[in-house]
């Protein structure tokens, strides 16, 4: 195909889809509790209304409020194109070879940004927040070097692009799939870890970071969290599509149909299972996210006996 | 090492056993041992397949509705009558034992080479065979309620049969029928009998049942 059109598909793929995800996880969010809900184009219109408002900042804030959410929005888009999450075949060719540990610690780098940022504003929210966040994120890390390394070693190489372009064994794939499914509801703040929609001071974790941004600084935020969306579960959904044996051979196109259209599937997933789960107590959080840490070390020892 | 298909669906199994040992409700155990013992009789499928012997089928077949349908339905029935919902696990918390069970499958790799028979196909089924009954070992020292350990009493079963039928040049079909039902007899056994202690104890705690008189 084309250089031109395939970058032209790539970016425009990086730009919109996003966060037309995260519309479709607030819909299916609302269909399941019974309410209509915002159109599936309302993180759009949030967007362009945040742009155009003015930036409360607070007196006692410094650069780093600042400057955290405009790095923190250059760091989620560099990952994004770096990251197969749509699949590897449509990746234009000026996509450096990627690897695996680069994308993890840029990630980290992203929220390592949210929490100074919500540590420097001085609120007791905040800081709450950020240590909560800190927790999770330390609890959640084994479990995704481990699951990709265990990717990596079936494939032989430890540039996402390749690893993401081989077949895999199925049982590796599904176990770090499951993983990675789990370590995203940790990352990106979801059900039965955390609320993303609610209010109550007491259990927010990601929300009570981004409390004192508004205007500009809560766009890029807003915008950040929902890239970061697409390539976690955009990995999760591209490691479960390899289970299926055949999938590394079918056609081009019909590959990156499949792939945005399980993206959206997962997305779904993740929004009923909101409807249905309770979030979990605090103190229980690790016994959950410890069993995603046992499946990628299981799947790390078969993929290792596998060689 | 080279995996064969049924060295997957072996290790399939195990990592459910695994997963077993950190799953603290009733129902949700069972489900696992739904699973495990479905993949399980896969391979007995995938064997009768390889050797062109329609005894494994059958044997398949039967191990399906016997050990992976009729006793995790007993059991959770059971369960169910006695209003059991969650085992908290005694002496060891069950994300450790989860921790442990992750090990146990190391150490069933590293056995491989000592247990597996040399003129066998499927090498690594044998450690994943050790890696189940070290876990049923585990599920039965950690968890607090009679049904529990029932399960673990299974998933020891499970390794057993795992590796008889990949590693030994199979048994006569009626034995292995035979031992089949022995299971499910042992298991109706035993469901009855935790029924009596229910109503004697009105529990099934069995960390609770040091002395032979209350």
């Amino acid at each position: 195909m084309n250089a031109w059109l395939i970058t032209l598909i790539y970016l425009i793929n990086l730009l919109i889809f996003p966060l037309f995800l995260v519309g479709i996880i607030r819909k299916v969010k609302a269909l399941m509790q019974n309410r209509k809900g915002a159109p599936v184009l309302q993180p759009f219109y949030d967007l362009s209304k945040l742009l155009r408002k003015t930036e409360t900042i607070s007196g006692s804030a410094s650069w780093v409020f600042v400057w955290s959410p405009r790095v923190g929005l250059a760091v989620a888009l560099i990952t994004a194109v770096l990251v197969p999450w749509a699949g590897t075949l449509l990746t234009p060719n000026w996509v450096p070879a990627t690897n695996f540990l680069l994308v993890i610690y840029l990630l980290a780098l992203g929220k390592f940004l949210t929490m100074l940022a919500a540590i420097d504003t001085g609120s007791a929210f905040g800081g709450l927040g950020a240590s909560r966040e800190a927790t999770i994120s330390m609890l959640v890390e084994p479990t995704l070097v481990i699951g990709i390394a265990a990717l990596a070693l079936g494939a032989g190489s430890t540039n996402l692009l390749t690893i993401y372009a081989a077949p895999m064994s199925p049982l590796v794939a599904i176990l770090v799939g499951s993983a990675l499914v789990v370590a995203a509801l940790a990352e990106l703040s979801r059900m039965p870890v955390d609320d993303p929609t609610t209010h109550l001071e007491l259990t927010m974790v990601h929300e009570a970071m981004i409390l004192e941004y508004s205007g500009r600084g809560l766009a890029m935020i807003e915008y950040a969290v929902a890239l970061r969306t697409c390539i976690f579960l955009g990995l999760a959904a591209q490691t479960l599509l390899h289970a299926w044996p055949a999938y590394t051979a079918l056609p081009v196109t019909f590959r990156y149909g499949i792939s945005i259209l399980s993206l959206i599937a997962l997305g779904k997933a993740v929004a009923v299972a909101e409807g249905i789960f309770v979030k979990l107590k605090w103190r229980s959080v690790p016994n959950f996210l410890a069993f995603a840490a046992v499946m990628s070390l299981l799947a790390a020892l078969i993929a290792a006996a596998q060689i | 090492m080279n995996l064969s298909q049924i060295d997957l669906f072996a290790a399939g199994a195990a990592v459910l056993a695994v997963w077993m040992c950190g799953v603290t409700r009733v129902k949700t155990q069972l489900r696992g041992l739904l699973l495990q013992t479905t993949l399980l009789a896969g391979i007995c499928v995938l064997l009768s397949a390889d050797e062109h012997s329609v005894h494994l089928a059958i044997l398949g077949l039967v191990v399906f509705l016997v050990k992976a349908l009729a006793i995790p339905i007993f059991l959770d029935r059971c369960a169910k009558r006695m209003g059991i919902e969650r085992d908290s696990g005694a002496n060891i918390n069950p994300t450790l034992s989860l921790m442990i069970g992750c090990g146990t499958l190391f150490l069933g790799y590293f056995l491989i080479p000592s247990f597996a028979v040399p003129e066998m196909m499927n090498q690594g089924a044998a450690g994943m065979a050790l890696a189940l009954i070290f876990t049923g070992m585990l599920i039965i020292i950690t968890r607090r309620l009679a049904i529990s350990q029932v399960i673990g009493f299974l998933t020891i079963e499970n390794g057993i049969f795992l590796y008889s039928l990949t590693q030994t040049r199979h048994m006569p079909i009626l034995v292995e029928m035979g031992i089949v039902f022995e299971v499910l007899m042992g298991v109706l056994i035993a469901g009855v009998f935790i029924f009596r202690i229910n109503r004697s104890f009105e529990h099934i705690d069995v960390t609770d049942m040091r002395g032979l008189r209350h």
